[in-house]
């Protein structure tokens, strides 16, 4: 079997074994049981639980940023966005997914050509900035407001399409 | 002691949050990947890749003024790229299909969607160690194998919609 192979549509293809790979294969096949040892998981999961203290302090600052930034579309899109990337990393989950519902708002109506409803975007805000400093305390409430967002979001983007 | 077989790996990661590069930096380590390479944006990743032979890439897409797209095509493309390829994971919460198409199209190895967790990002450097993809060169395209799935009746390079469940597109 020839390691480069051409096809009729004249597209070459190169296999695995004809280019460097990441690892040599003795390499590779130590690496795999590393990557699925207690050990490894234990060693990580430890480094996942560091990262949490700063992430959440950070993210807090990010909210204070989003705040000053409310009539700034593309500020606070652009923190918006930072928060959706490590609020559940962080163990916040309520303000991940509020952060996540706003970016996918703005990011929609962008594409459609269509003006962003302040409104929504600044519910949206105050819900990220609440349920990031009760830290997700309380789930059950951010949750309803998390889905009542989504399905606001929802009806304005059906309208926008 | 099973940890091992990283040990010769050099990586880098290119990411403008500073605490995203701490935690892939800490989880890298934990594997045993202690030869770590920061960039902040996909121009300084370029340069750091002209700079030290590097063996895997984890990249944030949206960063400023190169993101980690064009980064991507820059390795997979350019003449005097210093390895073409080098595997890719792209690390973001940008997970529109319009996205995960782009970035798949700009030829990443590999796409992982935020929130990061251990166990996702280790299940993409295992794919990548099991199950290394053939690259495919055509006029359009140089990068991994856009198919996941050999397909007895399927002779050409290009996707298939269905992959895109494989990488979590929403």
């Amino acid at each position: 079997m020839p390691k480069i192979r051409k096809l009729a549509s004249g597209a070459q293809f190169i296999d695995p074994d004809a280019y460097p790979q990441m690892l040599n294969k003795p390499e590779a096949a130590r690496a795999l049981l590393n990557l699925r040892s207690a050990e490894t998981a234990a060693r990580a999961q430890v480094a996942m639980e560091a990262a949490i203290p700063p992430m959440r302090a950070a993210i807090l600052r990010y909210v204070d940023d989003m705040e000053q930034a409310s009539h700034d579309m593309k500020k606070l899109f652009a923190t918006a966005h930072e928060i959706r990337g490590f609020a559940e990393t962080a163990g916040m989950i309520t303000t991940g997914r509020i952060a996540e519902i706003l970016c996918r708002y703005m990011d929609d109506m962008e594409r459609a050509g269509k003006p962003l409803d302040p409104t929504i975007v600044a519910l949206h805000a105050s819900a990220i900035a609440r349920a990031a400093r009760a830290e997700d305390d309380d789930v059950r409430m951010g949750e309803k407001v998390a889905a009542e967002l989504a399905a606001l979001v929802a009806r304005r983007l059906a309208e926008a399409h | 002691m099973a940890a091992g077989g990283f040990e010769s790996l050099k990586a880098l990661i290119v990411e403008d949050n500073t605490h995203m590069r701490s935690l892939l930096r800490a989880l890298l380590n934990s594997i045993g990947i202690k030869d770590v390479s920061e960039a902040i944006h996909g121009q300084a990743g370029m340069e750091a890749l002209r700079e030290r032979k590097i063996d895997l890439v984890l990249t944030d897409l949206a960063m400023s003024p190169m993101d980690g797209l064009e980064l991507t095509r820059h390795v997979r493309k350019d003449e005097n790229s210093p390895n073409p390829f080098v595997p890719i994971i792209m690390i973001t919460g940008h997970t529109e299909k319009y996205r995960v198409e782009a970035a798949r199209d700009a030829g990443v190895t590999e796409f992982l969607a935020k929130p990061i967790t251990a166990h996702n990002l280790f299940a993409r450097i295992t794919e990548i160690l099991e199950r290394p993809r053939a690259f495919v060169r055509c006029d359009s395209y140089f990068g991994p194998d856009r198919r996941r799935h050999d397909a007895d009746n399927y002779g050409g390079p290009w996707r298939r919609a269905e992959e895109l469940q494989d990488v979590g597109v929403r």
